[in-house]
C-alpha cells in the first residue's frame, strides 16, 4: 500500500472514532449510556441496524461468492422484509411500551426470573464467542493483504472499538455506524464504477453482465424446491424469515439498536427502511463481484487468491506439481479467452445461434478452470491438512489492491475495518447491557446509584472487549473454530425465538412451562446438531417450533395435574 | 430523556402503517420479479 492509501485509511478511521466520541460527549445517565436517551431518528436507527448486521465478511465474501458461484446468495435475504413487518407489529411496540433495556428483561415481565436468566445466559454465551470471530475473521484477511501479523490487526480493531464504545456507550456506537455506513456506500459505489471503467474499451455495463451471465454468474433467482440447495427463493423466504426474526427480535445486539429510536414509530421506520434497502444493497454488492468476474475473463486472475497459502505450497516439496498446475492454468486461460472473445463478437453481432454455441463453449472452459483449481486445493491439503482452501474472501480485496487507483485502495481497506468495528461495537454494547441489566442489577446489586450502573456498564464493556480480543487471538491457534461458533449460534437462536413467540402469542402458557420447554428443546437441538440430522441453519426453525410444542404440552400436563389436585383438596 | 412522540405519527408516503407493510410486501414481490427477469435476460 502506498503512503496515500495509508493516509486515507488512518484519516478515515480517526474521523469515524472522533465523530462518535464528539457526538456522545458529556455526562451520561444509564438511560443515555445504554439506550441513547431513546432520542435517535429513524435514519440513524436504520443505518445502525444495517451496520450491525453487515460484518466485514459481508463485504469480502459476497463479491467473492458472486465471482465463484453467481448471485444466488441474494435470495438468503428474502425473508428479511417479512421479518421486519412482524417485528414492527409485535416486538417493537412491546419493548418500547415496557421501557425495557434488554429483550430478556421482557421475558421476566411476561414469565419469571429464571426464564430471563436463561435467555440472557444463552445470549451471552453465543454473542461472547462469536464476537471474537467478528474481530478475527477480517484481521486474518487484512493481515495477508497488508502483510502485518494478525495479532496487530486484531489488537488494533479491538482496542479502537473498546475505546469509543466505553467512552460514549450506545450513542457513540450509533453515530459511528451512521458515518461508517455512509462511507461504506460511497466506497462501494466508487469501486463499482472503477470495475466498469477497467473493463476492455468496447465493453459496456450490459455486455459485461451478459458475458458473466453466459457463464452462470447472474443466477439471482431459483424457484426450485430443493432441501439440499442452500439458496432458493423458498429457503430464503421461509428459512431466512425465521433466521432474521430470531436475530432481529431476540439478539440484544440488534434489539439494543432499534430501542434507541426516539419513538415506536422512529424505530419502526428504521427497521422497515432496512427491509426496503437491504436486498437491493446486497444485490449491488454481488453485482460488483460479477463485474470483477468479467474483468478476470480478459485479465488473468491469480491461480489462487490467498497468496499466503500459495506461497506455502511454493516452499513445499510439492513445488513441481504446483508448476504443472500453473502451466495447465495458463493454457486454460488462453483457450478460455479465445472462446470469450468469440462470445463477445457474437453478442456484438446479435447472432443468437453463435451466442448459444459460445454459451456452451465458455461454460466448458469455466468448468475446466474449476477443475484445475480443484487439483490445486487437493495439492494444498496434501501438503497441509489445515490449509485454507477457500479463497472467496480474498478475491475482492486482491482485485482492489492490484487494480484500483491509490487512495481508493486505502478507502476500501478502511471499509473492511469499519464494517468489522461496527458489528463489534454493537456486540460489545449489547454484552455489557445484558451483563449489567439482566445479571448485575437484577441479581447482584439492586440498589446501586445510576452512576454506579454506568460505571459497571463501562467495566463490563472493557471486560467483554478483552475477552473477545483474547478469543480472536486464540482463534488463530484453532483452525475450524469459526464454523463451530456459527453452528453454536444456530443451536441457541431458535430456542430464544421460541421463548419470545410463546411470550407474545400464547398468553396461557406460564413461566415454568416455557422454561422447561426451552431446556428440553436445547437438549434436543444439541443432539440433532451433534448427530448432524439436518443442515445447521434448519436448527433455528426446529428450535423455535419445539419450544412452542413442548411449552403447549407441558402447560396442558400442568393444567391437568392442577385440576386433579383441586378436588382432592 | 426526550418526550416520546405521539403514537399517531404516520409513516411517510402512505396513510397508515398497514399500508406501509403492504408497500414492503409489494416491494419484495417486485424485487423477486425484477431479479427473475435479470436472471432470464442475461443467462
Amino acid at each position: 500500500m502506498s503512503y496515500i492509501d495509508w493516509g486515507v485509511l488512518i484519516a478515515t478511521l480517526l474521523l469515524i472514532v472522533g465523530y462518535g466520541v464528539y457526538k456522545s460527549r458529556g455526562a451520561q445517565s444509564m438511560q443515555a449510556y445504554l439506550l441513547g436517551n431513546q432520542s435517535l431518528p429513524w435514519y440513524t436507527v436504520c443505518l445502525s441496524v444495517m451496520a450491525t448486521q453487515a460484518s466485514a465478511i459481508t463485504f469480502l465474501s459476497a463479491p467473492g461468492l458472486a465471482y465463484t458461484s453467481g448471485m444466488s446468495f441474494v435470495q438468503f435475504y428474502f425473508g428479511l422484509p417479512l421479518a421486519m413487518i412482524v417485528l414492527c407489529i409485535t416486538f417493537v411496540p412491546i419493548f418500547h411500551r415496557l421501557k425495557v433495556y434488554t429483550a430478556y428483561e421482557y421475558s421476566e415481565q411476561r414469565f419469571d426470573l429464571k426464564t430471563r436468566a436463561l435467555t440472557a445466559f444463552l445470549f451471552l454465551i453465543q454473542r461472547g464467542l462469536s464476537t471474537g470471530i467478528t474481530i478475527y475473521a477480517p484481521s486474518i484477511i487484512l493481515s495477508t493483504i497488508l502483510n502485518i501479523d494478525t495479532t496487530y490487526t486484531t489488537l488494533f480493531i479491538g482496542s479502537l472499538v473498546i475505546f469509543y464504545t466505553v467512552y460514549g456507550g450506545t450513542k457513540a456506537v450509533s453515530y459511528t455506524q451512521l458515518l461508517q455506513m455512509s462511507i461504506i456506500f460511497c466506497g462501494l459505489f466508487a469501486a463499482g464504477i472503477m470495475v466498469v471503467h477497467l473493463l476492455p474499451g468496447n465493453m459496456g455495463f450490459s455486455k459485461a453482465i451478459s458475458i458473466a451471465g453466459k457463464m452462470g454468474r447472474t443466477n439471482a433467482i431459483d424457484f426450485s424446491f430443493d432441501w439440499n440447495n442452500q439458496y432458493t427463493v423458498w429457503s430464503g423466504l421461509i428459512g431466512g424469515f425465521f433466521l432474521q426474526l430470531s436475530y432481529f427480535g431476540t439478539d440484544q445486539s440488534q434489539v439494543g439498536r432499534y430501542l434507541t429510536g426516539a419513538s415506536i414509530n422512529q424505530s419502526r421506520l428504521g427497521l422497515l427502511m432496512n427491509g426496503l434497502v437491504k436486498i437491493p444493497m446486497q444485490f449491488l454488492i454481488l453485482l460488483i463481484g460479477v463485474l470483477v468476474f468479467t474483468f478476470y475473463q480478459y485479465n488473468k486472475a491469480p491461480l489462487f487468491f490467498n497468496s499466503y497459502e500459495l506461497n506455502k505450497l511454493e516452499q513445499s516439496p510439492y513445488k513441481a506439481e504446483l508448476k504443472k498446475i500453473q502451466s495447465d492454468y495458463d493454457q486454460s486461460f488462453e483457450s478460455k479467452q479465445i472462446e470469450v472473445n468469440k462470445l463477445d463478437k457474437a453478442l456484438d453481432a446479435n447472432d443468437q445461434k453463435a451466442i448459444d454455441q459460445q454459451r456452451i463453449a465458455v461454460k466448458k472452459a469455466d468448468e475446466q478452470n474449476k477443475s484445475i483449481r480443484k487439483d490445486l486445493t487437493e495439492l494444498m491439503l496434501k501438503n497441509d491438512k489445515k490449509a485454507a482452501t477457500n479463497d472467496n474472501n480474498y478475491i475482492f480485496l486482491s482485485f482492489v489492491t492490484q487494480y484500483l487507483p491509490k487512495g481508493l485502495i486505502g478507502l476500501l481497506i478502511a471499509i473492511i475495518f469499519l464494517a468489522s468495528m461496527g458489528s463489534t461495537a454493537s456486540a460489545l454494547n449489547s454484552l455489557a447491557s445484558t451483563s449489567v441489566i439482566d445479571i448485575y442489577k437484577r441479581l447482584i446489586n439492586k440498589d446501586a446509584t445510576d452512576q454506579q450502573y454506568v460505571n459497571a456498564s463501562r467495566w463490563a464493556t472493557i471486560i467483554w472487549g478483552v475477552v473477545c480480543i483474547l478469543m480472536a487471538l486464540y482463534t488463530s491457534k484453532i483452525g475450524n473454530l469459526i464454523e463451530a461458533v456459527n453452528i453454536l449460534g444456530s443451536f441457541i437462536y431458535g430456542t430464544i425465538l421460541g421463548v419470545f413467540i410463546v411470550a407474545f402469542y400464547l398468553k396461557k402458557i406460564d413461566g415454568k412451562a416455557v422454561f422447561y420447554a426451552a431446556i428440553l428443546t436445547e437438549i434436543v437441538v444439541c443432539i440433532c446438531g451433534y448427530l448432524q440430522v439436518v443442515a445447521y441453519l434448519w436448527l433455528n426453525v426446529i428450535g423455535c417450533l419445539l419450544v412452542v410444542i413442548f411449552a403447549l404440552l407441558i402447560q396442558q400436563f400442568r393444567n391437568k395435574k392442577t385440576a386433579e389436585e383441586i378436588p382432592a383438596v | 430523556m426526550k418526550t416520546q412522540q405521539p403514537e399517531k405519527d404516520l409513516p411517510p408516503f402512505v396513510k397508515s402503517w398497514k399500508q406501509f407493510y403492504g408497500l414492503l410486501i409489494i416491494w419484495l414481490i417486485l424485487l423477486i420479479a425484477l431479479f427473475y427477469a435479470f436472471t432470464k435476460y442475461f443467462e
